[in-house]
């Protein structure tokens, strides 16, 4: 892969709902000498399009090509600068031969998917999961890694107690705002922020809608855009196309109002079966008229939902 | 009250008609008429090559596989042009198609023989021992 452009195809060669991994080339430098890696996220916050979590390392006494690249503090980079560097990272030899990369792109609808399983998925599980498995990826592909830098928007501790129980060899360091701090964290922000406004950019609608970025927006719920289209494209069964997350109470809230109520079962939890047993008053309430008992149909057909119906004819 | 049921699609031509698709969702959805399965729901439909179909539906993931109906039945979807308002009036119902095969959805779970759909068709053969001659 050498130019943006590549990257909008290669994007736009998978379907968008399911995830994927792109990543570079193992500098062949990496394998030998130990290495650093940072890990940070990108659209997580927003109600449309994938999230995506980026990985970038280089060995440990080479900062100062990060430095070069001009990975700062990524939030005070512009959308071209970030295009910039990126497009560096793909060109440059300085930066090729030093430093490598890895791509997650989590689907809005695997997030979806994932916070309405019976046994719910948080996004901070998604996002740890994402994370882990991109370090375990880069560590397979034959890198040497030593340290390990995460950025989180959570408490940090119980994220880098798990990390360090997972990975007992790195040193790790799990800190807020990492990606202000580490170098190699901007680098890894920055994979992840150029791979998912790309990823919005070649958004194709398997629905059918003829809609780009520059309608739906940035995908942030504060976006005029993006509400405008939370809005308006609702299917009254289906609710929305799959670029929404429907797990995010923005959408869940229009649905609610604007879209026909769906009701799932519902998963058995404690509460349920506490209201299986007869409280202690039903059993003085009187019996039914004449006293009998209303005849009850057998539990086969109870189980099986089966109900008598009128006859056509 | 009576129902009653007019096939009007008796000589029809179109044999597809009557070989619809469908798709049982787990799920109670409030709304009766047309829905845009094509557009919405269809090109996320993925079926394994060993039968296993996911899909999903109001960002719930879904597990499907395909059922036939049993020997000798057939599903006919059937509209009523105008519900009377009296509750014990007579009822006509117009034919408006059908199905021959379904695919059974569950949410985020397998289909199995325990699921409900597949356990109430045992009533059709527990019928035929009980009361054919």
């Amino acid at each position: 892969m050498q130019s943006l452009e590549e990257l909008q195809n290669c994007i736009k060669t998978q379907s968008n709902s399911n995830n994927f991994v792109n990543c570079s080339n193992v500098p062949k430098i990496c394998e030998n000498e130990p290495c650093m890696l940072g890990v940070d996220e990108a659209g997580r916050g927003p109600v449309l399009g994938p999230m995506v979590y980026g990985v970038a390392y280089c060995p440990v006494n080479q900062r100062s090509v990060l430095e070069a690249l001009g990975c700062a503090d990524s939030k005070a980079l512009t959308e071209e600068k970030r295009d910039e560097i990126f497009t560096k990272m793909l060109t440059e030899d300085d930066s090729l031969n030093n430093v490598g990369w890895a791509a997650d792109i989590i689907s809005p609808n695997y997030i979806s998917n994932s916070m309405y399983k019976r046994a719910k998925h948080s996004l901070n599980e998604v996002s740890m999961n994402s994370a882990i498995e991109l370090i375990r990826r880069v560590a397979d592909s034959g890198v040497n890694i030593t340290e390990v830098y995460v950025d989180t928007v959570g408490p940090p501790e119980k994220y880098q107690a798990k990390l360090s129980e997972i990975f007992p060899k790195y040193k790790i360091t799990v800190a807020k705002k990492a990606d202000s701090i580490y170098p190699i964290v901007s680098a890894a922000s920055i994979v992840a922020k150029v791979t998912r406004d790309h990823a919005l950019k070649v958004w194709q609608f398997p629905e059918g809608l003829e809609m780009n970025h520059t309608e739906f927006g940035s995908g942030y719920p504060g976006d005029p855009l993006t509400k405008k289209f939370i809005r308006e494209q609702i299917d009254k069964v289906f609710g929305y196309p799959l670029l929404v997350r429907f797990s995010w109470s923005t959408a869940e809230l229009m649905l609610k109002e604007k879209a026909a109520t769906c009701t799932f079962e519902e998963v058995d939890d404690e509460d349920s079966a506490k209201k299986n047993t007869k409280s202690i008053s039903s059993f003085f309430v009187a019996k039914s008229e004449n006293g009998a008992k209303k005849r009850k149909r057998h539990r086969f057909f109870e189980e099986r939902y089966l109900t008598m119906c009128n006859a056509f004819e | 009250m009576s129902i009653q049921i007019e096939n009007n699609l008796k000589n029809t031509e179109n044999k597809d008609i009557f070989e619809q698709r469908a798709h049982y969702v787990p799920c109670k959805i409030d709304e009766d008429g047309a829905a845009n399965v094509k557009k919405y729901f269809e090109p996320y439909v993925v079926e394994s090559p060993d039968g296993d179909m996911t899909a999903t539906f109001r960002g719930h993931g879904l597990d499907g596989t395909k059922m036939t109906l049993p020997e000798g039945y057939r599903a006919v979807v059937a509209t009523e042009a105008k519900k009377p308002l009296a509750e014990d009036a007579d009822r006509r119902f117009q034919v408006a198609g059908g199905f021959k095969q379904l695919v059974y959805w569950n949410w985020d779970k397998k289909p199995s023989k325990n699921d409900n759909l597949v356990r109430a068709l045992d009533w059709i053969d527990i019928a035929e021992a009980l009361h054919c001659d």
